[in-house]
C-alpha cells in the first residue's frame, strides 16, 4: 500500500458515459486481480473523500509493470470530474488495497459474471487466468441494460475466452439477465467456479444460483468508504459466520465467498 | 542556519513532542497507517473509541458525503478492552508517540469502570472521554449536553484513575462554555473540541435518509468554523487545556485554532482522505514559526487580537 501522486496517462472514452483511464506508476507489479485503489483531486475538498476504483488492467511495457487502468462509468461528481481528465494530470492514488480473486491452476472450467461497470475487476482477473491456464473452456457473461454499455467484448475475446451476452433490452445478445444465460451454460456444463461482479441484486442472485448448483463463487463487492484502509469503518457488511460482528470491504473484500456475506443494498 | 522551532505542548502530565494529535475514530488503532507514514512524528495518537465489551456499530450504509464534509454514523464499533489491550496496544507501545484511549460506556458505571481497568495499563499514556458520541444511545451525548451528568461523569471517571484525562466535547448544546466549566470543576486535566455537528441527508428519489441510522455526525472543512468559534469561547472560559478538533485539514486550519487558544489539535477526518495530513500539518507549522521568527509554539498559543 502506497500513497503517490501520479500522472495520467491516457483517459479513452469507450462509449457514452463509459471511460478507461491509465495511470502511471511502477508500483503495481504485485497487485492482484480484485484489488483496487482509493482516488483523489489532489488538494481539493470537493468532492472530498476518496473513491474506491477496481484495478481493471496492469500496464506492461517491455516485461515490466508501469502503470494500471481503471475503467468507470460517469454517475457522480467525481466521475464526471475525472472524465475530464487529460494526459499529465496529477491524481493522488493509494494502493493497491484490498484482497483479490484467488485462483487455482487445476480449474478446466471457469465462468466469470460481469453486469455492467462491474466487468471492470474481471478483465485483470480474466488475463490473469489466461497466463497460467488453458482458458479455451472458459466463458465470460456479460450483462448491462443495452448494447450501448456493454463493455470489454473484444477484450475478453482476444484472450481465447468464450463471450457470452444478455442485455435487459434484448438490443444485442439474449434478451434478459445475464444470470438467466448463466443458469444454461451450468445445466450445460458445471464450471468449477464462478467469479462475479456486478450490481447487488445480480450479486445476490448469483449467491443463490452457485448454492442451488453447488458451484463455488467469489464475488467482488462495492460499498461506501471513506478511507480504504479501515481506519473509518464505514464500509461495514453483514456477516453470516460471525453475525455479532461486521466484515469489512476494504479489510476482509472487497471480494467474498458468496456463503461468507449477507447481501443487503450495499450502496 | 536557524534553530528548529520548539514544537512542544503538554496536556496534563503529559509532554507532547509537537501539538498535532489524531482524532479518535478517524485513526484506527494507528497501525493501519504504519506503512504510509512515520507514526513516531506525531504529536500523540488517539485511539478509536472503546468500550468494555465489544461493539458491532450501526448498520449500513454509514457514510454519506456532504459538500466539504461527510456525515457518519459508524455507532462506534471496536473490538472491546481485552482484544484492545492484547492485540492492539503492543503496537503502540513500539511508537515513540504516546497514545491516548478514547472511551465511552452507556453509563457512569461503565465509564468509571473503563477508566478504572485502563488506569494501571503501561503504554497507555490518558484518556478521552467520550460524551458527545452522537450515533448511539449509550454513546455518551446524554452526559455531553447536560452539565449535572457531564460533571457526575467525569467526577467518577476521575476517581477511577489517575491518569491524564480529556474530554470530549459536544457542539449540539446551546452552550458548550457551560459544559467545560463543569468537566473541569469535576477534575478534566484537558478538554478536546469539537465532536461532530449531528446532521442528516435523504435521497430524494427513494425518499430515504442517506444513512441506515437516519442522522449522523458531520464533519470535515464544512464544521471549522463553528469548532474555531467554540474553542475560542470556551478557552475564554477554563484554565485547563483546550484542544481543538473540526475540519482540521492544513496547517493553516491548525494554526488558526491554536492563535485562538487550543494548546494542541486532532486531525480527524482529513486521515481518510490524506493519510499525511498530519504530516504535512506538523511541517507546515513549524515553517511558519521559522518563516515568522516564532522560537517556540506556545509563543503563538492564545495570540489572538480582537482589538484590531
Amino acid at each position: 500500500m502506497r500513497q503517490e501522486k501520479i500522472k495520467v496517462l491516457w483517459n479513452k472514452k469507450l462509449a457514452p458515459f463509459y471511460y478507461r483511464i491509465g495511470f502511471k506508476s511502477n508500483k503495481y507489479s504485485s497487485a492482484k486481480p480484485g484489488q483496487f485503489i482509493m482516488l483523489r483531486f489532489a488538494d481539493q475538498i470537493n468532492p472530498l473523500l476518496r473513491r474506491p476504483f477496481s484495478i481493471h488492467r496492469l500496464i506492461s511495457r517491455d516485461g515490466n509493470i508501469v502503470g494500471l487502468e481503471a475503467l468507470y462509468k460517469v454517475v457522480g461528481k467525481c466521475t464526471k470530474k475525472l472524465s475530464m481528465c487529460v494526459e499529465g494530470d496529477i491524481i493522488d492514488i493509494i494502493g493497491p488495497l484490498g484482497n483479490s480473486f484467488t485462483t487455482s491452476d487445476n480449474y478446466n472450467n471457469v465462468f466469470i459474471v460481469a453486469g455492467g461497470v462491474g466487468v471492470a475487476p474481471m478483465l485483470f482477473l480474466a488475463s490473469c487466468l489466461q497466463q497460467n491456464t488453458d482458458v479455451s473452456k472458459f466463458s465470460v457473461f456479460l450483462g448491462s441494460r443495452s448494447k450501448h454499455d456493454l463493455l470489454c467484448k473484444d477484450d475478453f475475446s482476444r484472450l481465447g475466452i468464450k463471450v457470452l451476452i444478455a442485455t435487459e433490452d434484448g438490443s444485442t445478445g439474449k434478451k434478459g439477465f445475464v444470470t438467466d444465460i448463466l443458469e444454461t451454460s451450468i445445466k450445460e456444463n458445471h464450471p468449477d467456479i464462478i467469479y462475479g461482479c456486478g450490481p447487488t441484486a445480480m450479486l445476490k442472485a448469483l449467491a443463490l444460483i452457485s448454492e442451488m448448483h453447488s458451484i463455488p463463487c467469489r464475488v467482488s463487492i462495492e460499498t461506501i468508504m471513506a478511507c480504504g484502509i479501515g481506519a473509518c469503518l464505514g464500509c461495514a457488511v453483514e456477516s453470516k459466520k460471525t453475525p455479532e460482528k461486521y466484515l469489512h470491504t476494504c479489510l476482509n473484500g472487497p471480494v467474498f465467498d458468496t456463503k461468507e456475506i449477507k447481501f443487503v443494498n450495499f450502496l | 542556519m536557524k534553530k528548529n522551532p520548539d514544537l512542544e505542548v503538554s496536556i496534563g502530565e503529559i509532554k507532547l513532542k509537537n501539538p498535532v494529535m489524531t482524532a479518535s475514530g478517524t485513526f484506527g488503532y494507528a497501525s493501519e497507517f504504519k506503512e504510509l507514514f512515520e507514526l513516531s512524528r506525531l504529536g500523540a495518537i488517539i485511539v478509536k473509541g472503546l468500550s468494555i465489551e465489544a461493539s458491532k456499530g450501526n448498520k449500513p450504509p454509514r457514510i454519506v458525503e456532504t459538500p466539504c464534509g461527510m456525515l457518519n454514523a459508524i455507532g462506534l464499533e471496536n473490538v472491546g478492552l481485552e482484544v484492545f489491550l492484547q492485540e492492539k496496544l503492543p503496537f503502540l507501545k513500539t511508537l515513540a508517540t504516546p497514545t491516548f484511549v478514547n472511551i465511552y460506556g452507556k453509563d457512569i458505571v461503565e465509564y468509571a469502570e473503563l477508566a478504572s481497568r485502563i488506569d494501571d495499563i503501561e503504554g497507555i499514556s490518558g484518556i478521552e472521554v467520550n460524551i458527545s458520541c452522537p450515533n448511539i444511545k449509550a454513546g455518551g451525548m446524554a452526559f455531553g449536553v447536560d452539565p449535572e451528568s457531564a460533571f457526575n461523569v467525569i467526577k467518577a471517571v476521575r476517581k477511577s484513575t489517575a491518569k491524564t484525562l480529556i474530554v470530549k466535547l459536544s457542539p449540539n448544546v446551546t452552550d458548550i462554555t457551560k459544559i467545560a466549566k463543569s468537566v473541569e470543576e469535576a477534575g478534566a486535566d484537558a478538554v478536546s473540541l469539537i465532536n461532530t455537528i449531528t446532521g442528516m441527508s435523504i435521497d430524494i428519489e427513494t425518499r430515504r435518509p442517506k444513512l441506515a441510522n437516519i442522522t449522523g455526525g458531520l464533519s470535515g472543512p464544512a464544521i471549522k468554523p463553528v469548532a474555531l468559534r467554540m474553542v475560542w469561547q470556551v478557552v475564554q472560559k477554563v484554565k485547563i487545556p483546550v484542544i481543538g478538533v473540526g475540519g482540521i485539514m492544513t496547517p493553516e486550519d491548525a494554526l488558526e485554532f491554536l492563535i485562538a487558544g487550543a494548546v494542541a489539535v486532532q486531525v480527524g477526518t482529513a486521515n481518510f482522505i490524506n493519510p499525511n495530513a498530519t504530516i504535512d500539518i506538523i511541517e507546515g507549522i513549524e515553517k511558519f514559526l521559522i518563516k515568522n521568527n516564532i522560537p517556540k509554539i506556545t509563543d503563538i498559543i492564545g495570540t489572538l487580537d480582537v482589538e484590531g
